[in-house]
């Protein structure tokens, strides 16, 4: 150990007996365009911090890489410094209120060669540092929030594990149950195989029989007993391998207690999709929910327990963060890059119609909901919809929405909502919606308009994308496309519409061609309608075996599928499916449909194997009944 | 309209002048625009600070902030800068890459923030002679 010298240089490189923080503390003092605000006292015995917020603010980062006030003082006081009190009422305050004296007997602006004898205090009353009354409560809120933060981070980790695992449960459970489909069907097919290949052996040991046993070789006679070679012949065993097969067969019957269980999961995570928060289409749809649904499985996301946010966002949560966005229960398709850069131009058709004075309404005014946190694109968005004569009510944020939905959930005939804002965001609120209002339409207002963003913004519930920045028309289009009950003109809005149908509808039958980004954006209501439909038709599990054409059948617009369809069905309620391989929807989606698919029938259908194409009146009308002259019937 | 170079979206921004009852008046966007400006500053003083405290999530947010208003009005140029804030604030690039290096996202912040003050100054000064305050 090298002796310390009085050279402060020298001293400073003194090893472990020298103390980089006083010695950092001692260069911050010598800077004298600090005096303002930190500073030697006038005998150099101690040194004042004048202007608290500055010096946190700037010096500290500068000098102890940090900017914390209150770690700075328990620094000092590991040093054993203290904070010199003055009387105040004897007016002692040298240096004014609110300023903060430190002294260490050692600590002398004169003295420089004295710093390496200030020295660590003995770590060991570690929990009462002596200075604890001068900030109890200030270090008990920062523990406080500390541990509240990592209690934060802990249970968001804890909510991705269980989300994964519910998620590879639900999965696990529709393949197994469609495996089991296919293994029923197996040994269906090989019974009749091995029944066939009976028959078959019969016949010909019968014919050979006939033909050794009566001489007379008429032709006949070799038909003749062959037909009766069906009954089986009695002497005659039938070949072994056959029986064996039979055997085999015979021998393994299923676990019917397992698959009972099986059933009920499967039921109750289907009873759990129902949930509106979930799935829009559940929620539009099914407007009257099953009663009593079975609540043994917590749906993750409606949970209120399991809404944790990003730790430490301000100024706005975004629902796309690292943080939040892995808490999603659902999982997404793959995003098109050809779509994500023609999106922006599509989103916003030049507008075919201006509507420059008079009402566009009926009857009454719509009221509109707009949350935004943005001022500046509040005020705008306020002034064109007020300019298209509506009423318009601003929230800040997504919990100012909720709060207005829950004083009256009827107030509202459409809700535009920002994405990112601080303590609730566009998503979630969204999601706390539905639960009240299943049938309200609710925009997107977005700058985020990559593929995979919007199908999340469709999965929690939302109706219709608005880009950021929005043109008039573009919320015009919406309006038309959304309240088209309310128009004065309904046909208006009818023309663009019925044309676009019809340009999808075509687009969705067999010849895929390039459908491109516009029909999911300009339908994009009737993802809702895909929403509830994709289970019934065709959990691809099932597809694979009852109409193998279609597996070989490949879908080159893979994730524009899904949108298809749905514009395909509801557009003409009648057409349901066509055996395009365009309608299947991508693969991950439909397993995430299916699990959470509409009700036990539903289920019950499926596994009925029931042909994809099959019509279903009395389904069809319910599914639309409650939304019915709704915006989403085109 | 005057013209504003690529400054401004010319089609958004008119989009705003036209919810003026009066040409003469304009008596919303003026305010909009006013606000935005003042709006603006604010947030470059809060962007400073954070940069002396390398604070780079408080730097995304305020980028993001700033962005939404400046490109709701069609400030672009404005809006661009903000958008490379808001990226680097992520440690992320523009085009969504991980940028793990602290130093490097605070440079690109800072140049960023610099062009952003710039054009803001500049776009004031236009708007000024169009608004006539």
């Amino acid at each position: 150990m090298p002796p310390p010298e009085s050279d402060a240089g020298a001293g400073a490189q003194a090893g472990n007996n020298s103390s980089d923080f006083v010695r950092k503390l001692y260069k911050m003092l010598e800077d004298p365009s600090y005096n303002s605000v930190v500073r030697w006292s006038a005998d150099g015995t101690s040194f004042v911090v004048l202007e608290n917020e500055k010096f946190t603010k700037t010096i500290l980062p500068k000098h102890f890489k940090h900017s914390n006030f209150a770690s700075f003082v328990r620094q000092l006081n590991k040093y054993d410094f203290h904070k010199v009190r003055h009387n105040e009422e004897n007016g002692e305050a040298p240096y004014g209120r609110d300023t903060w004296e430190f002294r260490h007997p050692r600590f002398r602006a004169d003295r420089r060669d004295d710093l390496d004898n200030i020295r660590r205090k003995a770590p060991a009353p570690r929990k009462m540092p002596p200075t604890e009354d001068a900030f109890p409560a200030s270090q008990q809120i920062m523990v406080l929030s500390e541990s509240l933060n990592a209690t934060n981070v802990q249970i968001q980790s804890l909510q991705e594990q269980y989300l994964d695992l519910d998620r590879t449960n639900r999965l696990l459970v529709a393949e197994v149950l469609s495996l089991q489909k296919i293994v029923r069907a197996q040994s269906q097919a090989s019974n009749e195989l091995i029944t066939h290949l009976n028959n078959m052996e019969d016949r010909r040991r019968n014919s050979r029989h006939s033909a050794q046993s009566s001489h007379s070789s008429h032709s006949g006679n070799n038909y003749h007993p062959a037909t009766l070679g069906f009954l089986p012949d009695g002497t005659d065993e039938p070949a072994p391998e056959l029986r064996r097969a039979r055997e085999i067969l015979n021998g393994v019957s299923p676990d019917s207690q397992a698959d009972r269980e099986l059933e009920r999961l499967s039921m109750a995570y289907n009873q759990n999709g129902q949930s509106p928060a979930d799935s829009a289409g559940s929620s539009a749809m099914f407007a009257h929910p099953v009663p009593g649904g079975m609540n043994v499985m917590h749906d993750p996301f409606s949970d209120p327990r399991h809404m944790v946010y990003p730790v430490g966002q301000t100024t706005g949560i975004d629902p796309f963060h690292a943080d939040h966005i892995h808490n999603i229960p659902y999982s997404r398709p793959l995003s098109n890059p050809n779509v994500l850069t023609e999106a922006p131009s599509q989103i916003t058709p030049p507008p075919k119609d201006h509507q420059g004075g008079g009402s566009l309404w009926r009857g009454k005014k719509p009221q509109i909901l707009l949350v935004e946190d943005d001022k500046t694109c509040a005020r705008i968005g306020s002034k064109f919809l007020s300019h298209m004569d509506c009423s318009v009510e601003t929230a800040r944020d997504g919990l100012e929405a909720v709060e207005k939905i829950n004083q009256d959930a009827e107030r509202f005939d459409l809700i535009f909502m920002d994405i990112i804002m601080p303590h609730l965001d566009g998503v979630s609120a969204t999601a706390m919606i539905r639960m009240v209002a299943q049938n309200l339409p609710i925009i997107a207002m977005t700058s985020n308009i990559r593929q995979e963003d919007i199908t999340t913004y469709f999965q929690f519930g939302m109706n219709d994308v608005l880009a950021k920045p929005f043109t008039r028309d573009g919320m015009i289009r919406i309006l038309k496309k959304h309240l088209t009950r309310m128009l004065k003109d309904p046909q208006s809005a009818g023309v663009l519409d019925s044309t676009e149908i019809a340009g999808q509808q075509t687009a969705g039958a067999p010849g895929p061609g390039p459908p491109g980004y516009a029909p999911a954006m300009t339908m994009a209501g009737n993802v809702q309608v895909k929403m509830e439909q994709t289970p019934i038709q065709s959990p691809s599990t099932t597809a694979s075996w009852h109409s193998p054409g279609r597996l070989q059948n490949p879908s080159p617009n893979f994730d524009q599928g899904g949108y298809m369809s749905a514009v395909n069905s509801s557009g003409a309620g009648g057409v349901v499916l066509t055996p395009g391989g365009t309608q299947r929807p991508p693969q991950q989606y439909a397993n995430y449909i299916q699990a959470q698919a509409g009700q036990p029938p539903t289920l019950a259908r499926v596994s009925d194997g029931m042909p994809m194409g099959d019509d279903r009146p009395e389904k069809r009308q319910r599914l639309y009944a409650p939304s019915q002259g709704g915006p989403y019937v085109q | 309209m005057p013209d504003f170079g690529d400054h401004v979206d010319n089609g958004i921004f008119s989009q705003i002048l036209e919810m003026d009852d009066s040409e003469a008046d304009r008596d919303f966007s003026m305010p909009l625009v006013l606000n935005f400006f003042e709006q603006a500053e604010e947030t470059f003083v809060k962007m400073d600070k954070a940069l002396i405290q390398r604070n780079l999530e408080d730097l995304s947010g305020l980028g993001h902030f700033l962005k939404g208003s400046s490109a709701t009005l069609g400030f672009n140029k404005i809006r661009d800068s903000c958008q490379i804030i808001q990226q680097y604030g992520h440690k992320q690039t523009i085009d969504g890459a991980s940028e793990p290096n602290e130093d490097v996202c605070l440079k690109k912040i800072t140049e960023a923030l610099n062009k952003a003050k710039s054009d803001t100054s500049h776009l004031e000064g236009k708007m000024k002679q169009f608004f006539k305050w």
